[in-house]
């Protein structure tokens, strides 16, 4: 059986990439406050994804405050969406 | 939520989990922006009409200035606190946003001609905003209506186009426009368009929040 992408297979880079496919873009507030994470932590896991090429990130000021926006890139949607097909092998449906 | 490891078993309830989280906030639509104009619209027509009608000076036309004058910064407040919120951005949202800017868009440019043509001595230039405010606006409303598969939305936009093109063969027949009939209808196609839909849409909100 295929092995699990090791980047998607950890809780919060895989529920980062959970919202991020359902939505065009979030920013960082929104996927702190949806995945229940520190700011450090998920930082680092949005620059692992980043890195990996499986989401894009714009830093932009809004005002005087900085913001960070997140989107998943077409790589990055064919890694999850191969994820979940061996996901469903691995679970039999 | 941290970096350990899942089973596939629970990998999928957090996938599950995650698209059920942010599937709600996409079928939920902001329309605090839409309603603040329609409200705009309607309270400065029912204005002008009573103005108009009880005093019949022309120069309370100026009234509908109201409009623009107090609808561009209150858009722009209203767009600033929300960007200070934490935000996601669906396709959806992407392309409704798109659409209501052409749709202002289109009436900046229709303002500024209707000046040039008033100052150019054709002042009648400015029943062009009224096509605009039905046909336009209402195209705006039936499209967004399609895309959040609202029908009072589209049911709203086409009872304007309607009108708007009932108000050009007014025109052409020479059918004179009144402000008795023509404001009432402006007023009811805003109702259509933006406040019956906006009521529909919160009452379904809080129906699935239950």
């Amino acid at each position: 059986m295929k092995e699990l992408d090791p980047l998607l297979h950890s809780q919060l880079r895989l529920a980062v990439m959970s919202i991020l496919m359902n939505v065009d873009e979030a920013d960082f507030v929104y996927l702190k406050e949806k995945t229940d994470s520190t700011a450090g932590n998920l930082s680092v896991q949005i620059d692992k994804l980043s890195t990996a090429g499986y989401i894009s990130v714009a830093k932009e000021f809004v005002g005087k405050k900085p913001r960070t926006v997140c989107s998943v890139t077409d790589h990055g949607r064919k890694a999850f969406e191969e994820y979940v097909n061996t996901l469903r092998e691995y679970l039999n449906i | 939520m941290d970096e350990k490891k899942l089973t596939p078993q629970e990998s999928m309830e957090l996938i599950t989990s995650m698209i059920q989280n942010t599937k709600r906030r996409v079928a939920t639509p902001d329309l605090r922006i839409s309603v603040m104009w329609a409200v705009l619209t309607i309270v400065t027509a029912i204005a002008a009409w009573a103005l108009l009608s009880t005093t019949h000076n022309p120069l309370y036309n100026f009234i509908w200035f109201a409009i623009p004058v107090i609808g561009i910064p209150t858009n722009i407040l209203m767009a600033q606190n929300d960007r200070n919120k934490s935000m996601t951005k669906s396709y959806l949202d992407k392309v409704s946003e798109s659409i209501w800017k052409s749709v202002g868009y289109i009436a900046m440019g229709l303002t500024i001609g209707c000046f040039i043509a008033q100052q150019c001595g054709y002042p009648q230039a400015w029943l062009a905003m009224f096509y605009y405010a039905f046909i336009i606006v209402g195209f705006g409303a039936m499209t967004s209506g399609f895309l959040l598969r609202e029908n009072s939305y589209v049911f709203g936009g086409l009872f304007s186009i309607f009108s708007g093109f009932a108000i050009i063969v007014c025109n052409i027949c020479q059918i004179p426009l009144y402000y008795s009939w023509v404001v009432p209808l402006y007023i009811l196609c805003f109702l259509l368009m933006f406040i019956v839909p906006a009521f529909i849409i919160s009452r379904k909100i809080k129906a699935q929040e239950k």
